[in-house]
């Protein structure tokens, strides 16, 4: 585990600097290989991928029709058995490549179904996107899409702009019954009202880039157990939000805290919310 | 492929559209390009003309007396179109002259300028913006040594500052180089808080401010004289209404507008004029289903993926450009309704 936080560390800091570059780091376009290989050898070192063996999938839409909001499943299939340690979501020609690293705990559950985790990204280019997911053995196992979107990541995202710092953080946490109460999974929403600045966006009053501010880590625990840890960037887009399954117990309450990147901690738990139709 | 026809004629959806829709945030098709200058070649002798492609007269028609109106394509931005793609107008009145919305390229507005210029030697005094977006305004440009009051709501300014990069390269993208050329945005000079009159002689224009709607900087301009009304992007009728603001302001706001007493209104998208309350309804039909569709989706649990692929799709038939723009609509509604 530690390799990979020191991987994300490394990230936090090309997050920054990316940041600073603003549209600059958006025009600049690369050999779509080689910035996936730079990418795995900064987020993996020399640690072996296994490609397309069947262990995950994305759902992503072939063209992002705004790609500011683009929505992205990832999901793993039922014949991997024991907990997963690990998912990573890279999209490869962002600014802010890794969208999501995530740290599974005992509460994200075992086997017994499809898992799948699904989030909202902004997308600079067309790029490929890449899901990565460290089975309980330590493998790592990949998946990669080709989605057609472009101008996600300088496309200022608050339609009305009066209201997008109102109700900063509230955050919104809905809790699915499963159709089958016997399922081994459960589903959970997590939606958090934050800007997701991405410090591309001029602020109209300074003419000058707003400073990124946006959501870095989301924890999720049920009673003492962690669900999991995500450290985020501003890949993921306005509003964060997040739709996983996670280990159907009895009392499924969630308590989610996120934290941006000025420091300021946001809570909320999970409401029990009618049964997916 | 693309004949000649299918470049030209207004509101047509070819197959050479979905081509461009497919290159829309890629470069624009270099085999387009090159059709269209081979074209301009081949054609030029037969129709003795050589700019042929390049110096057509734009269209203006006069629906009231003194009100000219520009109807354009119902397309995304091309090098074909040159970003004639929206409604443009003209009032005249006894000493000036006030231009609503300028279309998509700086090109197509100097278009714009000389037929207004045909018509009309009276100053032009104003040009009103209805809304922020590329298609309504690039053509601003072409308007400058006319030292017009540049005219829009007074949230215009910062909506136009915080998109400024993303719209001129977007616009540059589709339309190609040459169509884009001498493009840029101009702001606002005059904001309208809440309401504000500008007097032509003889008639005036009140323009309102609205609330967030189509965008978060709609104004709606009315002419004393004539009873007509301009609508801009808060009316589309042929074209698929596009949302950039809020889908239950605008829903709210089509309450208020259907009951208008207007002796006709001028659309963003679609014919010159029209008559209320008909006009509105298939608009306010198209939203009332888009909402209803992803309530029930977040109502039944189910995630914004699939709501892209079945909500609203009855609504298909009715409108021009649905592929283009329906799954963005259902997108913003669906982020936007979770909320409540
Ligand atoms: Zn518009
Ligand atoms: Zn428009």
């Amino acid at each position: 585990m530690k390799t990979q936080w020191h991987a994300l560390t490394k990230f936090a800091a090309a997050v920054v600097m990316a940041a600073s570059f603003g549209a600059h780091m958006c025009s600049t376009a690369r050999a779509d290989d080689d910035i996936w290989l730079q990418l795995q050898k900064d987020v993996f070192g020399t640690r072996l991928i296994q490609e397309d063996d069947g262990t995950v999938a994305i759902d992503a839409p072939v063209r992002a029709e705004d790609a500011a909001v683009v929505p992205i499943t990832i999901r793993v299939s039922p014949t991997v058995k024991g907990p997963l340690k690990a998912m990573w979501l890279i999209i490869d020609k962002n600014p802010a490549p890794v969208a999501l690293a995530i740290t599974f705990g005992p509460a994200a559950g075992q086997d017994g179904g499809w898992r799948q985790f699904a989030t909202r990204v902004r997308m600079d280019s067309y790029s490929n996107v890449h899901a990565v997911v460290e089975t309980a053995d330590g493998a790592l196992h990949m998946k990669k899409v080709f989605v057609k979107a472009s101008g996600g990541c300088s496309a200022p995202a608050p339609k009305d702009s009066d209201r997008a710092d109102d109700d900063l953080g509230k955050t919104l946490v809905k809790n699915f019954e499963p159709a089958d109460h016997n399922a081994a999974f459960r589903e959970a929403q997590i939606m958090i009202k934050h800007p997701n600045n991405n410090g591309m966006q001029m602020d109209p009053l300074t003419r000058n880039y707003v400073p990124a501010r946006f959501i870095r880590e989301v924890k999720v625990m049920r009673g003492a157990d962690l669900v999991f840890t995500a450290m985020t960037s501003f890949s993921i887009s306005t509003n964060p939000n997040f739709r996983f399954t996670y280990d159907n117990a009895k009392d499924s309450t969630l308590d989610v805290t996120s934290v941006d990147t000025d420091e300021t901690t946001f809570v909320g738990r999970s409401k029990q919310v009618a049964a997916i139709q | 492929m693309c004949s000649p026809d299918q470049l030209r004629s207004p509101g047509t959806t070819s197959e050479c559209e979905t081509n461009a829709v497919a290159h829309v945030l890629g470069r624009c098709s270099c085999r387009r390009t090159l059709l269209k200058s081979a074209l301009a070649f081949t054609l030029a002798p037969l129709i003795g003309r050589a700019p042929a492609l390049a110096s057509t007269t734009l269209a203006l028609s006069e629906i009231a007396p003194g009100i000219f109106v520009h109807q354009g394509r119902y397309e995304l931005q091309s090098p074909e179109n040159r970003g004639d793609m929206s409604n443009a107008s003209v009032i005249i009145g006894n000493d000036a002259v006030a231009v609503i919305d300028t279309l998509g390229s700086a090109q197509i507005g100097r278009e714009l300028r000389a037929a207004i210029k045909a018509i009309t030697d009276k100053p032009i005094r104003y040009v009103i913006n209805t809304h922020m977006h590329p298609d309504h305004l690039f053509g601003n440009v072409a308007f400058k040594d006319d030292n017009p009051a540049f005219v829009g709501h007074h949230k215009l300014r910062r909506g136009l500052e915080a998109r400024s990069q993303s719209y001129m390269a977007s616009s540059k993208d589709m339309l190609g180089d040459d169509a884009f050329a001498g493009s840029e945005i101009i702001y606002p000079t005059m904001s309208v808080d809440d309401t504000l009159t500008l007097d032509l002689g003889g008639r005036s224009l009140v323009c309102e401010a609205q609330k967030t709607a189509h965008t978060d900087n709609d104004l709606i301009i009315t002419d004393s004289k004539t009873d007509t009304a301009f609508f801009g992007d808060l009316l589309f009728s042929g074209h698929i209404p596009t949302l950039d603001g809020s889908l239950r302001g605008w829903l709210a706001l089509i309450d208020q507008l259907e009951g208008r007493k207007v002796a006709r209104v001028v659309p963003g998208h679609g014919p010159h004029a029209m008559q209320l309350p008909g006009a509105i309804l298939p608009e306010k039909q198209y939203w009332s289903v888009v909402a209803a569709d992803v309530r029930k989706f977040i109502k039944d649990g189910k995630d914004l993926m699939e709501a892209t692929k079945t909500a609203g799709q009855s609504e298909r038939p009715n409108w021009a450009l649905f592929d283009q723009y329906h799954v963005r609509n259902v997108t913003a509604a669906f982020a936007e309704l979770e909320w409540e």
